[in-house]
């Protein structure tokens, strides 16, 4: 990176942090620390729980797993839009009326305090587990290509997002978020024209979509019934609706978001903004990822993406070795490379048969090369390096340092930190809000003042945010960041969200039997998590189902219906 | 566990989208589905027209 990078870089990420903390001074009460001043409009909402979702892993994995994987990865979003309907719906209305501070206070007031902690519990669990990921997953592959040192990259960012969430609480999160995405936009823009830009001048558009389509990268929907493969139709619709509610549903970080409007027209619009846009979002980051493949057919791209990758086997096969490997693969491209170039001229002339027979010749040398590039993988699994996460986070991140100029390669990583802080922040500011109204004044001292909640509140954004960094500190992932963080979300949500479906739903049902049952369904899930080998997205349906189930069972077994229990808020 | 500045939305706030092509949430919600259909189309499309 120049000079010119690290201006753009740093003073974007600093100044918007000043800016932040300066609109947000002076926020004193509890109501305007956790919700903000109740004046955010529809479209600020519907941008920050965008930007709390889409963290940097987003924005720096989807291209690579659309360069290796095609489109499918986006049926993963099929449930949003249902989700966020539902919620819209159900949830918000509820959230609003009964004006609380958290989703997991509603389940107090539903069932009781045990409940009620059992759900903040699994939130912090995760999230506190999540925003360790959140903050390790930039750092790791930026600190690998730049050379940066790793953890001083994980505690100055960390360090910074925490001083501005603690300094202004809520509306320093929506503030700052509002900017950071604008420069998630501008990048991710950017870096699509000059990719486009940088395609070879004889290929037009529709060369480009049959060139991707034939190398199978377009293959976006996939009807397959197999519970085994991780992303169908099937999958992203059912198994995506149930980890999309359980997220946007369930999860502080989010609910915390839309209940912040000043009515419940705002909250409702910023859901359906989401609604709207989070498919296009995913399938244009994929797409860059599919055109990154294309322009990689011109281009000889490495046979590893991730530098530590490269180094690692040189170290540990020999660089003559390595050298042999790099020139097959290099032999393998120019191959592909030629006949592609054989392709278009034969279908810009209408010779279908010779168009037929290049693109074959093309796609048996591109074979040979992910043949080359599997047999260095498994070369470097069996070594067990444990250099770092899979090689599809470090495609994008390559293209820019080796193609984009210099101001651009900034404002792209700035575009790569901004997500980074954005979810993050979210993260830290539902961590504290939760421990806060739901342990500390739930459980410590009820008769505490706003005051006091709100010097707690600092002091437990800043505790967790120490536990994101101490935990990204000492983080060792084996698979695809993305897929870590889904991973880990599905393996909780599944309960929470049965908690919430059972406490809107099922008015027979007393805090004691779902207790219980969401311990039971918790247990399932991890059993079922090490012992079967179905795709992780089926993981939020079977948990919200053996919660619900459980809990009528239980409720049948205890005899009555829980007295105690006030009436569903849902009438 | 009230707080002060929070309001209870009334059922006017509930009904009213303020949006001009959308007066209800009724149809908020088919527009939000019409286009969850269309994109599942469009990739369905693109799935079936160049693999």
């Amino acid at each position: 990176m120049s000079a010119l990078d690290f201006v753009v870089l740093i003073g974007s990420m600093l100044g918007i942090a000043i800016y932040g903390i300066w609109r947000t001074r002076g926020r004193r009460s509890l109501n305007a620390y956790l919700h903000g001043d109740g004046q955010t409009p529809w479209f600020a909402i519907g941008l920050s729980v965008m930007a709390t979702q889409a963290s940097a892993i987003t924005f720096l994995s989807t291209p690579g797993q659309g360069y290796l994987g095609g489109l499918g990865f986006v049926q993963i979003y099929f449930g949003v839009p249902i989700a966020l309907i539902i919620i819209a719906i159900f949830f918000l209305p509820i959230f609003r009326r009964l004006n609380v501070y958290t989703a997991y206070e509603f389940l107090g007031r539903r069932f009781d305090g045990k409940t009620r902690l059992l759900g903040a519990a699994l939130f912090l669990v995760q999230r506190g587990l999540g925003a360790g990921l959140t903050i390790y997953a930039p750092a790791i592959v930026l600190t690998t290509v730049f050379g940066w040192p790793l953890d001083l990259t994980i505690i100055c960012s960390g360090l910074l997002v925490i001083i501005y969430t603690v300094a202004g609480g809520s509306d320093a999160v929506t503030v700052t978020q509002k900017y950071q995405i604008g420069i998630i936009f501008a990048g991710m823009v950017t870096a699509f024209c000059l990719l486009v830009a940088k395609l070879p001048a004889g290929l037009n558009f529709t060369d480009t979509l049959a060139l991707a389509g034939g190398f199978q990268k377009l293959n976006a929907v996939n009807f397959s019934t197999n519970i085994h493969e991780r992303y169908t139709f099937w999958s992203g619709l059912i198994g995506g609706t149930f980890l999309m509610l359980s997220y946007f549903g369930t999860d502080q970080s989010q609910v915390q978001r839309y209940i912040s409007g000043s009515s419940l027209r705002e909250g409702r619009l910023g859901l359906m903004f989401n609604a709207v846009c989070k498919i296009p979002m995913q399938f244009s980051i994929l797409l860059l990822g599919v055109l990154i493949f294309v322009f990689y057919q011109f281009e000889q791209p490495p046979l590893l993406f991730n530098p530590a990758s490269n180094q690692y086997l040189a170290q540990h096969i020999g660089s003559g070795q390595l050298e042999a490997l790099e020139s097959d693969f290099q032999k393998t491209h120019n191959q592909a490379r030629l006949q592609i170039e054989n392709w278009m001229d034969a279908r810009h002339n209408g010779d279908e048969t010779g168009a037929r027979t290049a693109f074959a010749a093309a796609a048996a040398a591109q074979q040979q090369g992910e043949a080359i590039r599997t047999q260095a993988e498994k070369t470097l699994s069996a070594a067990n390096s444990g250099t770092t996460a899979n090689d599809a986070d470090y495609v994008f991140i390559t293209f820019i340092l080796q193609q984009l100029p210099h101001g651009v390669i900034g404002l792209l990583v700035a575009a790569f930190f901004a997500a980074a802080l954005s979810s993050k922040s979210a993260e830290l500011n539902a961590l504290g809000s939760s421990t806060t109204i739901d342990f500390y004044r739930h459980l410590v001292k009820r008769d505490a003042t706003d005051a006091a909640c709100v010097a707690a509140s600092k002091w437990f954004t800043a505790f967790w945010g120490l536990v994101a960094i101490g935990f990204a500190l000492y983080a060792h992932l084996v698979e695809n960041l993305i897929q870590a963080v889904n991973i880990l979300g599905s393996i909780f949500y599944g309960v929470m969200l049965g908690l919430f479906v059972v406490a809107f739903f099922i008015r027979r049902v007393g805090g004691t039997a779902v207790f219980w049952s969401a311990l039971t369904a918790q247990a399932l899930v991890f059993v079922l998590y090490f012992n079967l080998t179905i795709s992780y997205l089926w993981y939020p349906l079977i948990g919200c189902a053996a919660c619900v189930l459980f809990s009528l069972i239980v409720q049948v077994a205890l005899g009555a219906t829980n007295k105690s229990a006030p009436a569903s808020p849902v009438s | 566990m009230k707080h002060p500045a929070a309001t209870e939305p009334s059922a006017r706030e509930s009904e009213e989208t303020g949006l001009p092509f959308f007066r209800s949430w009724k149809s908020v919600y088919l527009f939000v589905l019409g286009s969850f259909v269309f994109w599942i189309a469009l990739l369905i499309a693109l799935t079936k027209i160049f693999s």
